[in-house]
């Protein structure tokens, strides 16, 4: 039984090892696909910027400057900023932007229930475009962000797009350093290649848009949603309609600066991946509008949280196994069991060492030993995370909150500190 | 010698141990690398190029004026860019006068031989022509720019006012214009932007008559409206074909090819994983979007953007975009036939052609 066990948690990493050495080896040397990059003139549709606000009052006036300064027609934009019952200077600094900007429309939400679902979701009852955008905000965008993230919605079967998230506060501490290479990873060759081969990006909840009709027709933002970005990246999936990812469409953000919170960000988002997963597992098995590669990804993507605790077992059970005598035997098994020890464990840290070589960045690379250390970190919390939801599908879950990533930032940043490319690549 | 054995055994070890991870360390301490990544922040623009550069010789043209009422040449310097200024006629770029300089300024219009390679970028308010077999690296002119017989352009060329391509001349890069760009056939481009951009038969009457024919059938004014808002989507597992003269009001998504018989309309867009086929005459009133290659036929109208993950290729008299509603058209390559117009932007990441 243990045996078998053991070579299931084997044939699982394995998998997934194949998925990390697939997607980047895609991207150093696949055909790469931008089919919305090149989109400068078109009859812009109008779109709502969401900013979703909660106690932001250090951060919030540098996103507003900048989507002041974003180059999109003035009259096809509004920007709804979403102060969610905070308690701190967010409402005064919003409201002195609206006395200048009045196309800045401020939603203080000041009661209902808690989350960042269900603010957006009390926010779309003042939406009219057809196009909606979300920003946490941290985030700063660049000047033709709004229209990156805009082009992909010309394509009909679009029903949401993901931007690139790029940490700001690299320098910071050794943990941002870290995030640093894993948001690289994630998003220069994980989403790239899911782009490239047709599989499925994933929504990210900010830096992001959504096409309102799209949103009407899967019901809107799920309330109860842990992870909102993963549940609806998987209904829309369900309804037929595709996320696109544009890497281009990139967007500064806060990366946490303490470990805690780094841990607490990182079960978050286990435990709405897991969510998901109890969720959308059986229907996307069911669906019939996808294509195999698609739902074999779809399922992929859902149980990535779930090889925290899958990798910890397997190293449980070989302990357990070694020290019974079990006969492990045959050829394959080997062959996985040598994956599993050696290159399966590093092919996460092939795929960043991979998009630091394409982010073209040279000295950060030598870091990447130490992400082992960021890595057994995370194992460990989504393996707590997964954890607690059993013992909460068991004992009753708790109320749900929204979990703000705490900021590090405790005042507006100068805009002539962020680096800048000016030129372009003929 | 066997007392000290343990710790160098231990000493020898640690090192090993510590050996793939020192560059990291080392890294951690000496913060070579821990600026945040740079985003790009410009606006996409294609006539960036072409502004900044620009921009950047602004500051001469008092000087440039003081030469051109000296009628002299003048050597000087601008933000460490070698420059010449011209201000006398019939400068013929001698490469011997050229010879070192990142840029020419000059007061009048230029004429660049036959047969001449410039190699400076070229900078002038007035107009500029390029003689047959000729090859310019850059240029931003203030009025028309007129591209002589198999003449080239290699990296941007920038006019105020209007391009003229003649037959068999290639466009490198970037071409803007904000009046309009006409291309003769056998030319070749990659990326243009005009609100007019003509493809011209060697009778130039003829093409321009033709593509006004496509704009009147099919251009209505409430029509691009409509598809800015939501449209009924219609999903199609395998190809999907609209009937000709018939009208449609709905998004297209198709698993298979998407094809519009000759006089329908589609109000709405179209998606396609493979080709999309318009027939004669249809149009469609919303953008394209292909997994494969599109195919407008003649007289055709798409309202745009029109992108192609391979290539786009458009028949005589068709026309894409509206004057006041400018699109784009983006693909690996493009082929466009002469008696063409289209509005906005067209961007071959490969090669462009118009058919000879």
């Amino acid at each position: 039984m243990l045996l078998h066990l053991f070579r299931l948690t084997l044939l699982l990493i394995c998998v997934y090892t194949v998925r990390h050495y697939w997607f980047t080896l895609n991207r150093l040397f696949g055909r790469q696909r931008h089919p919305y990059i090149d989109l400068e003139n078109a009859a812009w549709p109008a779109v709502t910027v969401l900013i979703a606000a909660h106690n932001e009052e250090a951060v919030i006036s540098d996103i507003l400057r900048a989507l002041l300064e974003v180059d999109y027609p003035r009259e096809r934009l509004t920007i709804i900023p979403v102060n969610d019952r905070s308690t701190d200077r967010t409402r005064e600094i919003i409201d002195a932007f609206v006395v200048q900007h009045p196309f800045v429309e401020p939603f203080h939400r000041t009661g209902g229930k808690p989350g960042k679902a269900a603010a957006l979701k009390d926010a779309m009852e003042r939406v009219t475009s057809e196009i909606v955008l979300i920003f946490d905000a941290d985030y700063i965008p660049g000047k033709a962000l709004i229209r990156q993230l805009v082009a992909p919605f010309f394509d009909p079967e679009i029903g949401a797009v993901m931007g690139r998230v790029v940490p700001l506060n690299v320098g910071k501490k050794s943990l941002t350093r870290l995030l640093d290479l894993e948001r690289s990873g994630g998003y220069q060759v994980d989403q790239q290649a899911r782009m490239n081969l047709h599989l499925v990006p994933q929504y990210g909840g900010t830096v992001a848009g959504v096409r309102k009709s799209a949103l009407d027709e899967i019901g809107g933002w799920n309330e109860d949603a842990l992870a909102e970005d993963t549940d609806l990246t998987y209904r829309l999936l369900l309804a037929g309609w595709k996320t696109a990812y544009e890497n281009r469409a990139e967007c500064y953000e806060e990366v946490p600066e303490r470990w805690p919170v780094r841990v607490r960000q990182i079960k978050r988002w286990a435990k709405g991946h897991n969510q998901a997963m109890a969720r959308y597992l059986f229907g996307l098995a069911k669906c019939s509008g996808l294509s195999k590669l698609e739902r074999i990804d779809g399922t992929l993507l859902l149980g990535v949280y779930l090889m925290g605790p899958v990798l910890l077992l397997g190293w449980l059970l070989a302990v357990v196994l070694f020290y019974n005598g079990a006969q492990i035997g045959g050829g394959l098994t080997v062959l996985a069991l040598g994956a599993f020890t050696t290159l399966g464990n590093f092919a996460a840290f092939f795929e960043i060492a991979a998009a630091a070589r394409l982010d073209g960045s040279r000295q950060r690379i030598r870091l990447l030993p130490l992400t082992l250390f960021g890595f057994t970190v995370s194992l460990i919390s989504v393996s707590q995370a997964a954890w607690q939801q059993v013992q909460e599908s068991i004992f009753g879950a708790r109320q749900l909150v929204w979990h703000k990533t705490e900021r590090s930032r405790t005042a507006p940043v100068l805009e002539d500190r962020l680096p800048v490319v000016l030129e372009e690549s003929v | 010698m066997s007392s000290w054995a343990p710790l160098a055994l231990t000493t020898l070890t640690a090192v090993l141990l510590a050996l793939p991870v020192t560059p990291a360390l080392y890294e951690l301490w000496k913060r070579a690398d821990a600026t945040p990544l740079p985003t790009s922040r410009h606006d996409g623009r294609i006539t960036n190029f072409a502004e900044t550069f620009r921009s950047r010789l602004q500051p001469l043209l008092p000087q440039l004026e003081r030469c051109r009422n000296q009628r002299d040449l003048l050597r000087t310097c601008i933000e460490g860019m070698e420059v010449l200024l011209v201000g006398r006629d019939g400068f013929d770029f001698d490469p011997s006068l050229t010879k070192g300089v990142a840029a020419v300024m000059l007061s009048e219009a230029p004429m660049i031989p036959a047969e001449r390679l410039v190699e400076a970028d070229v900078f002038t308010n007035c107009g500029l022509s390029l003689g047959e077999r000729a090859a310019l690296r850059a240029a931003w002119c203030g009025g028309d720019a007129a591209l002589g017989k198999d003449s080239a352009v290699l990296r941007w060329l920038h006019a105020d006012g209007s391009i003229f391509l003649s037959p068999g001349s290639s466009a490198y890069g970037r071409l803007s214009a904000l009046h309009s760009i006409q291309l003769a056939p056998g030319c070749s481009f990659e990326r243009m932007s005009a609100p007019q951009i003509v493809t011209v038969d060697r009778d130039q009457a003829d093409g321009l008559l033709a593509a006004r024919d496509a704009r009147e059938a099919c251009s209505s004014s409430d029509v691009s409206a409509m598809v800015t808002t939501s449209q009924p989507r219609l999903r199609i597992q395998g190809n999907f074909s609209l009937a000709p003269g018939e009208t449609l009001s709905a998004n297209v998504i198709a698993t298979g090819h998407v094809h519009f018989g000759s006089g329908s309309r589609l109000l709405g867009s179209a998606k396609s994983y493979k080709d999309t086929v318009v027939d004669e005459a249809a149009c469609v009133h919303g953008s394209i979007v292909s997994g494969g290659t599109i195919h407008l036929g003649q007289g055709c109208f798409a309202a745009g953007p029109l992108l192609a993950e391979e290539d786009v290729v458009i028949a005589r008299g068709s026309r894409v975009g509206e004057p006041d509603a400018l699109t784009t058209i983006s693909s690996l390559g493009i082929q466009i036939a002469p008696g063409c117009q289209v509005h906005g932007t067209v961007w071959a990441r490969v090669r462009g052609i118009v058919e000879a």
